[in-house]
């Protein structure tokens, strides 16, 4: 049976009713997102990749687009100092914050989990600061203070890590000590993902490994831990995301501040050059964090695939000696009569 | 299952509804809001638009000469007005308008800031048809501004503003073109506490001081005491800023604007030899601290306390609104113990007649707008018009009427009068002190006023540039001010990059990517500065 045949044959599975409903509904979810993305975000997108090769002059009576080529990536390395120090800083507390952020949730997360009293008071608890760092109330405790640990001697933990690591990255976590408690407050969402991850986990699993003599300990690690790494990535993505978007992120501030700034160095073009940039390095952010945490197949997939493959192997050997057998036993009976012994007697 | 598929598809159909909801809320917004903005950005007539129509009548006014061959449209117009002048008074000074040009309606707003709110609307093709500003390289870089050469020209009111506007060609920057006007003018001044004069039994300087009589009495008011110590200056303004301006004769360099800027070029050593004297004060002690620093606590154990509301300090270097904000307010003297008079800026040289260097925000009529003699008209009248003035003065004198603060407008940010016009300033000074022991303080002041040179940012283009770009990235006044560099280390490399950023701004603005108004000869000057500094 050819190749051809074979594919032709395969039988056609008719998708059933079910499935068409929850395919609709499905799109049906995500339809807000296409919205949001055809009506808000891909003209924009598709516009700022125009306007960074421009240097643009905003009239009340026009664009004047004056075409600068790479300029704009000049301009800012050569002669603004600070972005390309802003994006090192923002590197460092990026990779130092999303795995604090993430056990935090995870430790949160797994308490929450747990039959404790008011439980869900204390996840509206947890909840509330998602509230609070998502409109200006975050910027006004910042300013007061609120976001530090005042008993915290920064100083001294900067100059201790100085003796370690290059100054920026000592200054970086230094940063991340001096704003301990608004990194905390970051951990909201990722404590209602793992929460609903925990409660997917099923108990039998647990029940099966405590008969079995698991301790707590080794059923977090071998049941609790595997099944939440998908979340794990999610959170970490979601993290990166929203550090690098939100209020506090002195880049986000400064690219608003070229964008609007009317010198004529600076405006839409010189802006969107920075914001292209940044996009960059936040997906090589969100890519590094997709490859250390991106789903491996775990070690009994792996066995079951080795097996898999030694029986196939198996199955070829022995396809082979059955075709070497009947090669042999054809042979024989085509020689056969072909040659006669000496005395005359017959066959070999 | 069948209850999951509804429960599923109510909750994605409520989603999209109130994405919609919300997409189309947000349609209906901007719509709302642009059109009659849009309309009156683009100068149509309101005679095209239902809404302005049903909002008023239709007002038959018979063409008004306004000066020269200028006559007013009959149309029933609307002009958009963006400033910064607290909102009450900007309302009321609108209404004032409007009754005076019945056919002219004016929506105004408040900017919040500058280059985010008038790229914004440049973008969205709801830009103002008059605005004012506080950093003119943007308006020029991006052409904000039109040429109302010939309505400043034409009406003779100008003839009898304060000198140095049409002198230096404040709003003209160098070239023959007037692009803005000066809006609003706050001269730089400084204050004397008589009060610690007394206590330390020092003499009262004279009114027309010099500026080493000045240094001194900073010096001889800085006393140890075991109370509280005494400082001999407290500053918002920076004294080398004022010593830029005061420092050289005209005879020696016409000074036009910040860091010796003659019209064409800059010499920083005389901003020089201010911001050094400025930092050896600063340095010795003679200076008090600033609010919100570890100083200010050791020195009154109060983290916030204002060196002007301590009673400790002489000499203030500060900004003309302070007295009307704060020592100006009823009571508020009495309760700290001041005894707040005026000063003239000294002169470093002794002469009678100086100039005076003053916060002065410019307006123009922006170039996307259709009537501009009209806008023209609206600007004269919110900055510096006599009719404008007039009204501002009754206003200011009603100390009932308030802003949303409850604070009384002349209280607001009251600004002082451009025009020379004698029944405006006699209804000007009346709002100060009219007793007999501060009076005479007052006159002296005003009389001394009347040559301003604004700060660089509103009148050199390029100037914004050189400060963002050199001198406030290598931060020279921290650098002079601990004791770390000599500013006159800085004047030769100073003088060439802010010769290079004004030059090369003077071609992007007004060269022929831009306004296009320079000479060949004009645009070949500026080049060979730009050239020199490249190579």
């Amino acid at each position: 049976m050819s190749k051809k045949e074979k594919k032709q044959k395969k039988p056609k599975i008719k998708v059933g009713k079910l499935e068409k409903r929850e395919a609709r509904a499905g799109y049906f979810f995500t339809l807000p997102w296409v919205i949001g993305v055809v009506a808000f975000l891909l003209v924009p997108l598709c516009q700022s990749f125009k306007f960074m090769w421009y240097n643009i002059r905003i009239t009340p009576n026009g664009m004047i687009f004056n075409p600068v080529g790479i300029g704009n990536f000049a301009n800012i390395w050569h002669e603004d100092p600070e972005f390309p120090q802003q994006i090192v800083t923002y590197i460092w507390q990026t990779c130092l914050e999303v795995p604090i952020i993430i056990v935090f949730a995870l430790m949160i997360a797994i308490m929450l989990n747990g039959k404790i009293k008011m439980r869900a008071f204390f996840r509206l608890i947890f909840f509330l600061p998602v509230i609070i760092v998502s409109g200006p109330v975050m910027n006004m405790l910042v300013s007061e203070g609120a976001a530090t640990i005042p008993s915290m001697n920064v100083q001294s933990i900067v100059a201790a890590f100085d003796v370690f690591f290059p100054t920026s990255v000592a200054n970086s976590i230094g940063e991340m000590f001096s704003n301990m408690i608004m990194t905390l407050w970051y951990s909201g969402v990722q404590i209602l993902i793992f929460l609903s991850a925990l409660q997917k986990v099923d108990p039998a699993l647990y029940e099966a490994a405590k008969i079995d003599g698991g301790s707590g300990w080794e059923c977090f690690w071998k049941i609790t831990l595997p099944t939440m790494k998908p979340m794990i990535l999610l959170n970490a993505v979601y993290t990166v995301i929203f550090l690098s978007s939100n209020e506090q992120n002195v880049l986000i501030t400064m690219i608003e501040s070229a964008m609007f700034s009317g010198t004529k160095e600076k405006g839409y073009g010189y802006a969107s050059a920075m914001a292209w940039m940044y996009a960059l390095v936040i997906t090589l952010i969100v890519g590094l964090f997709a490859l250390m945490l991106g789903s491996k197949k775990d070690v009994y997939d792996k066995k079951a695939k080795k097996f898999k493959k030694l029986q196939k192997k198996e199955e070829r050997i022995k396809k082979r000696v059955i075709r070497r057998g009947e090669r042999h036993a054809k042979k024989v009976a085509r020689n056969k009569h072909k040659y006669t012994t000496y005395d005359g007697s017959g066959d070999y | 299952m069948r209850k999951n598929y509804w429960k599923k598809l109510l909750v994605s159909m409520t989603l999209v509804a109130s994405m919609l909801i919300g997409v189309a809320g947000c349609g209906g917004d901007t719509t709302g809001d642009a059109t009659p903005t849009q309309g009156a950005t683009s100068g149509e007539t309101t005679n095209d638009k239902k809404d302005d129509t049903a909002k008023k009548d239709p007002v038959k006014v018979d063409p008004v000469n306004v000066f020269g061959d200028y006559y007013v449209t009959t149309d029933n117009i609307t002009l958009t007005y963006w400033h910064y002048e607290d909102q009450g008074m900007a309302d009321r000074m609108c209404e004032a308008f409007m009754e005076l040009y019945p056919n002219i309606t004016v929506e105004n707003k408040v900017i919040s800031d500058m280059s985010t709110d008038l790229s914004a609307a440049a973008a969205a093709g709801t830009f103002p048809d008059v605005f004012e500003g506080t950093d003119s390289d943007t308006a020029l870089a991006n052409m904000y501004w039109a040429d109302i050469t010939e309505y400043w020209n034409a009406d003779p009111e100008n003839k009898n503003l304060m000198p140095t506007i049409d002198e230096y060609g404040i709003g003209m920057f160098d070239t023959s073109v007037r692009f803005a006007a000066p809006m609003r003018y706050w001269p730089s001044a400084i204050f004397i506490d008589r009060n610690v004069i007394e206590t330390l039994n020092l003499d009262m300087p004279r009114t027309d001081w010099t500026w080493e009589e000045m240094i001194q009495l900073i010096k001889d008011a800085t006393q140890y005491d075991p109370d509280m110590q005494y400082f001999g200056l407290g500053y918002y303004n920076r004294l080398d800023s004022l010593y830029g301006i005061a420092a050289v004769s005209k005879d020696v360099r016409q000074i036009k604007g910040e860091f010796g800027f003659n019209g064409e070029d800059f010499d920083l050593q005389y901003w020089a030899i201010g911001e050094q004297q400025f930092s050896d004060l600063k340095l010795a002690g003679y200076v008090a601290p600033q609010q919100s620093t570890q100083e200010m606590e050791d020195w009154t154990g109060d983290w916030d306390t204002w060196f002007g509301a301590t009673g400790r300090v002489a000499v203030f270097s500060e900004g003309f609104w302070t007295y009307q904000n704060l020592w100006g307010v009823e009571g508020y003297q009495e309760q700290y113990g001041l005894d707040i008079v005026p000063y003239v800026t000294p002169n470093v040289i002794d002469e009678k007649e100086h100039n005076v260097i003053s916060t002065m925000y410019m307006g123009g009529v922006s170039t996307s707008c259709k009537y501009p003699l009209e806008a023209y008209l609206l600007l004269k009248f919110m900055g510096w018009g006599i009719d404008g003035w007039k009204v501002r003065n009754e206003i200011y004198a009603d100390t009932t009427i308030t802003n949303d603060s409850g604070t009384p407008l002349k209280n607001a940010q009251m600004p002082v009068p451009l025009t020379l016009d004698e029944t405006v300033w006699a209804g000007y000074k009346a709002l100060f002190p009219q007793d007999e022991d501060r009076k005479p303080y007052w006159d002296d002041y005003f009389a001394s006023i009347t040559r301003p040179v604004p700060y660089g940012w509103y009148n050199i283009a390029g100037y914004w540039n050189f400060c963002d770009q050199y001198f406030n990235s290598i931060g020279i006044h921290d650098l002079v001010d601990n004791g770390t560099a000599k500013a006159a280390d800085y004047t030769e490399e100073a003088t060439r990059q802010a010769n290079y950023y004004h030059a090369d701004a003077m071609i992007t603005y007004f060269g022929p990517s831009g306004y296009n108004v320079l000479s060949d000869a004009e645009l070949a000057k500026y080049q060979a500065v730009v050239d020199s500094f490249l190579n």
